[in-house]
């Protein structure tokens, strides 16, 4: 059985790239590609790099910025703010980027966007939601992805129209992504009469969650939504239904990655788990030409790896049809028109929000991948 | 007893003889050479992979039988994290040896952020896990409510105990365990005495690493996952519970580890998951301030 | 110590047993790369490293062998301690060095890149933080592994106090150190009577204490979101491009074209002038009997006690004087960074700090300003290394420990002369 499970392994004669660093060519433009690169949430920051690197690619293909081609610049911040501020300084001293993709922590791209906002450069981000991101009258942030408000009024009506909950458990991870999540479901059931009969935060990066599993247990609870990441969704929902717990496990869009069922032990835990996330961009016809690009250089491009293309394809068109690369006009001109992107028509509003938000219920099969409800 | 409080307590003692086998490591090493190893969660992590792997290898070719599988990956995990222990001393803390008190700290600050580092490079920086090896559980009615035990977690709890036990024996009854504790005393008049007081201080190491890996299969078969940042937070609370029992001595980290564990489960069971780790160092606040040798630690005699 | 013929075999000898000891270490997490329930086999780059072990081991054994090598075998084995005492009437070369590290300092700025300044605005930040532990861990010979918790305590004194109170930069300076030096005598009280590392973890506790309740106490402290913190003002002239709340902002008032670098000239500046403050009182501190109590009751308790040193006092003086200079810090902090959220303070700020008042040279100020530099400096400089950036680093801090155990800088006193007519 077990063999089944270790699909046969293969010999990869992968040739490690060297070291090198790319001569940089006078007539480049520089874009940052934000986020955590290293420490705890690096396969973000992969997805990231991935989505971006093919997107720069395709970009300068098709005739660069304004002719000009685009040179990424891979900028570390670890998901802590204090380096978020040094690395957007540097993007904007150092390497003197005229945009950024990023970050991804709602708690760096925060304090990074003021510095973007002072040296008047534009910043889209895939995947932070918090709503003050782009709630502090920031005139060149944007984001590719919704915002969590918009999120937890998808998850709490639908706690409360399809699965008719009466005794729901909000779980958090007392961060930023995931307590606002957390925060605007709570609201959203709150609103329309429902009382959460439990409201706790656990902490990242642990994996033993037993206690508070039993807590629930003991809460008779038949919903259990959580504000999170996979790394402690996996064992959340594991733990849940080794201690005979049925309760349906909802979470967000933190736990969007085929690591969510490595993380839970296998297939047969994370059946059933439902989440909201944007309409899946692997769905969405305009991206299969990419996708396939992705997957021939052997990479699925999941979780972020689509929003991250989108967005510099965004920036891109911004600067295009300001037809200087001038991120003040570019601003501009994102704010008044839509863009086609590998994830379909995107328009933003005058925050720098997207005017559409796209989230829908997903739910986990006993295969381990997710489909849309 | 109602079954809810039965159950936060398997899930104290499951967490807290995990903890438990981690301290070892902390407290030998405090005990012999005086020093803080904060590489040694970092142990534990390399482990987690290393049983990952050695289960991969073994199940590729063709290993099913469940005994044989977890014995295999044992000896694997065992003896590479072994390795790794030794090494890990051999460059970052033997040129120390000498120094002050504070300088093998830093090194083990180094040492634990490379260990991550290579590991999140060689491995990439993705979730790893494991499938689960033992399904099943037991379920026992008590009162209106029941309490769920799986085979898993018994398991855990045997071999935590079995581990427990060998190395007491080995430090109580063998000529190794008899030069590691002479070492401790007095490293000085051990080496007078014709102990090779480097090389049980390498032992140390190995047998830290060693208990620590046997932590590792335990945790990865239990919660069935694991990333290269996973030794810090187990780290520091193995390295509470060591202090909590009086660090130096061995059953005082069996104890403190188990205390720990199931004043967590209780506390965030009756009171609060937010405010757990608050209160654990509150915990161990207290009881310093009333014995500040912890619990089964010896008083420290100044000597003058 | 024979400076006999280098010895070929034994140098094989143990390259190849090194090479064995990576095979087995790198060999399963290097050679398996684990993917999801799969596996990649990657050998090639285990041999690679396997190689370089092996012809690493080579040539370091081949050169402890040669008379250079076998000095500096000696040097690692007989580490000398203490301190050590310079002639009564030493002048150190070195002092010219200071003059022109200030005009260094005073002339920087106009040359430097706005990144540039960030990164030493960081710099000086962590100055003060390392004095302050130096004082601390150093001098009172108190390990401290939770002293983030009062640097916390500044940066939130700031972000709090605009909040709830309306103070600004000005106000909180002198009360965040306030503050600090009262959660340090808070904390120090009962623990003070326990010894070495029991001090160390229950130091460590608190500070995930303070951490913890910060990110928990949402309807206070803003939770994980973190709070914004107001700009520093220069006699109520504000630094933005728009002024909050109508005031005026500084280029308008000048009637200077706005220049966002103005807000860091003006942190760097007043940092500058603290730091240097700080550098003068630590200076005149070691060199007053608190100052020297602090060193006798590192050396010997005992001793101390039975000449009647109220020690509880003397490490509580330490402890609070060490606090304050931390929340200075975190002032400075939260006003550089404009935003401040727990994640700023977690056990490895606390420990990069205990990082530099180690490699710097237990007690010595110039070396804890060198690693303070060295620390925060590096991890910017590795940048271009990518993906190795923080594997580099560890590698650094452990080079350094081996290379110079003591820290970079080793304290030394200058000794008196006998007054004639005294014993001696």
């Amino acid at each position: 059985m077990l063999q089944k499970i270790y699909k046969k392994g293969f010999l990869a004669l992968a040739v490690t790239s060297a070291l090198g660093l790319a001569p940089l060519a006078h007539a480049d433009v520089v874009i940052g590609v934000a986020g955590p690169h290293t420490g705890a949430n690096a396969s973000f920051g992969e997805q990231y790099w991935r989505g971006a690197s093919q997107a720069a690619e395709d970009i300068n293909a098709a005739g660069g910025l304004n002719g000009e081609k685009i040179k990424l610049v891979k900028a570390d911040d670890a998901c802590e703010p204090k380096q978020a501020v040094a690395v957007a300084n540097r993007l904007v001293d150092q390497d003197k980027a005229i945009g950024v993709v990023g970050h991804f922590c709602s708690s760096s791209t925060i304090p990074a966007s003021e510095v973007y906002d002072e040296a008047g450069i534009i910043a889209m981000t895939p995947g932070s939601t918090n709503p003050q991101v782009t709630e502090r009258g920031l005139s060149g942030m944007f984001r590719m992805c919704g915002r969590d408000d918009q999120q937890g009024i998808v998850a709490g009506d639908y706690i409360i129209d399809v699965l008719k909950a009466q005794k729901v458990v909000i779980l958090h991870d007392k961060d930023t992504y995931g307590q606002g999540l957390a925060d605007a479901t709570k609201a959203q059931l709150n609103k329309r009469g429902v009382k959460e009969v439990l409201y706790e935060g656990l902490t990242r990066g642990e994996k033993d969650f037993n206690a508070l599993v039993t807590k629930i247990r003991g809460a008779g609870a038949d919903v259990v939504y959580f504000g999170g990441l996979h790394p402690e969704a996996g064992p959340l929902v594991r733990q849940m239904r080794e201690q005979g717990l049925t309760a349906t496990f909802i979470s967000g869009d933190g736990i969007v990655t085929d690591e969510m069922v490595t993380t839970a032990g296998g297939p047969q835990y994370v059946k059933g788990t439902l989440m909201t996330f944007g309409a899946d961009p692997r769905k969405i016809p305009d991206g299969q030409a990419v996708i396939e690009k992705f997957r021939a250089n052997g990479f699925e491009p999941e979780g972020y790896t689509l929003y991250a293309y989108a967005s510099l394809q965004a920036l891109a068109a911004g600067f295009n049809g300001a037809g200087e690369n001038d991120p003040a006009k570019a601003a501009e001109w994102l704010k008044a028109n839509p863009v086609a992107t590998v994830m379909g028509k995107k328009e933003w509003d005058s925050k720098g929000d997207l005017k559409v938000s796209d989230y829908v219920m997903y739910e986990w099969d006993e295969q381990g991948k997710y489909h849309q409800k | 007893m109602d079954g809810i409080f039965l159950q936060q307590l398997i899930n104290g003692l499951t967490l807290g003889s995990v903890y438990g086998l981690i301290a070892i490591g902390y407290t030998m090493v405090y005990g012999i050479i005086g020093m803080i190893n904060f590489a040694h969660g970092e142990v534990y992590m390399i482990s987690a992979y290393l049983s990952a792997i050695a289960l991969a290898l073994l199940a590729f070719f063709g290993l099913e039988s469940f005994p044989l599988l977890i014995l295999g990956t044992l000896l694997f995990t065992v003896c590479v994290t072994g390795v790794y222990g030794w090494v890990i001393e051999r460059i970052a803390y033997k040129p120390l040896r000498n120094s002050t008190r504070l300088a093998p700290l830093i090194s083990a600050i180094g040492m634990s952020l490379i260990l991550q580092n290579y590991v999140q490079i060689s491995q990439g920086a993705r979730q790893q896990g494991i499938p689960t090896l033992l399904d099943g559980s037991f379920r026992f009615a008590i009162g209106d409510g029941f309490v769920q035990l799986t085979y898993t977690k018994v398991f855990i709890l045997v071999a935590a105990f079995a581990g427990m036990a060998a190395l007491t024996y080995i430090i109580q009854r063998t000529r190794l365990g008899r030069m590691c504790r002479a070492t401790q005393q007095d490293r000085k008049m051990a080496s007078i005495l014709g102990i090779n007081t480097d090389r049980v201080i390498s032992y140390v190491f190995v047998i830290g690493a060693a208990m620590a890996a046997l932590a590792g299969v335990l945790i990865t078969m239990n919660y069935g996952t694991f990333d290269f940042y996973a030794g810090f937070i187990i780290g520091i609370k193995a390295f509470t519970a060591a202090v909590l029992g009086g660090i130096g001595s061995l059953p005082g980290a069996m104890l403190g580890g188990i205390i720990l564990g199931v004043a967590e489960a209780q506390f965030s069971g009756m009171v609060n998951t937010d405010y757990k780790d608050v209160f654990s160092f509150s915990l161990l606040v207290l009881i310093l301030i009333f014995r500040p040798q912890g619990l089964l630690g010896r008083p420290q005699v100044a000597k003058v | 110590m024979s400076s006999s013929a280098i010895d070929i075999k034994k140098s094989l000898l143990d390259a190849v047993l090194a090479g064995l000891l990576a095979l087995i270490v790198f060999g399963p997490i290097v050679g398996v790369v684990l993917s999801g329930y799969n596996f990649n086999l990657q050998f090639d780059r285990v041999g690679w490293l396997v190689g370089a072990v092996v012809i690493g081991r080579f040539c370091l054994s081949l050169f402890l062998q040669s008379p250079r090598g076998e000095r500096m075998l000696y040097r690692f084995e007989t580490a000398g301690s203490g301190v050590h005492v310079l002639p009564p009437d030493h002048k150190s070369r070195l002092l010219w060095i200071v003059p022109i590290l200030i005009v260094l300092a005073v002339i920087f700025p106009f040359f430097a890149s706005k990144y540039l300044l960030t990164v030493v605005i960081l710099g000086l930040i962590y100055v003060l933080l390392g004095l302050g532990l130096n004082i601390v861990v150093g001098l009172a010979g108190l390990l401290d592994l939770g002293f983030v918790a009062f640097y916390a305590i500044g940066a939130y004194g700031l972000a709090l106090g605009y909040q709830h109170l309306g103070l600004g930069f000005w106000s909180v300076l002198p009360l965040a150190a306030l503050m600090a030096a009262c959660a340090g005598m808070l904390l120090g009280f009962p623990v003070l009577r326990m010894h070495g590392d029991y001090l160390a973890i229950v130091t460590l506790g608190f500070g995930e204490i303070i951490r913890l309740v910060l990110n928990n106490w949402l309807s206070f402290t803003g939770g994980p979101n973190g709070m914004s913190v107001p700009s520093p003002t220069f006699l109520g002239l504000e630094f933005g491009r728009r002024a909050k709340d109508g005031g005026v902002p500084f280029h308008e008032f000048f009637g200077i074209a706005y220049n966002p670098n103005i807000k860091f000239l003006f942190i760097y500046v007043v940092l500058f002038l603290v730091v240097m403050l700080v550098l003068y009182i630590k200076h005149r501190l070691t060199r007053m009997p608190v100052g020297r109590a602090w060193e006798a009751l590192r050396e010997d308790e005992i001793a101390c006690r039975s000449m009647g040193l109220n020690h509880v006092l003397v490490k509580l003086s330490a402890f609070m004087i060490g606090a304050s200079t931390a929340g200075l810090a975190g002032v400075f902090f939260a006003s550089y960074q404009g935003f401040v959220n727990p994640s700023s303070f977690t056990f490895f700020e606390s420990a990069l700090i205990l990082a530099i008042v180690v490699l710097g040279g237990m007690g010595s100020t110039v070396g804890v300003v060198i690693a303070a530099f060295v620390l925060t400096v590096a991890p910017e400089l590795l940048r271009s290394f990518a993906d190795y950036r923080v594997l580099l680093f560890g590698v650094l801090m452990v080079l350094m420990m081996i290379w110079r155990p003591r820290g970079l800088i080793r304290i030394s006193r200058s000794g008196f002369t006998p007054r004639k007519g005294v014993a001696p």
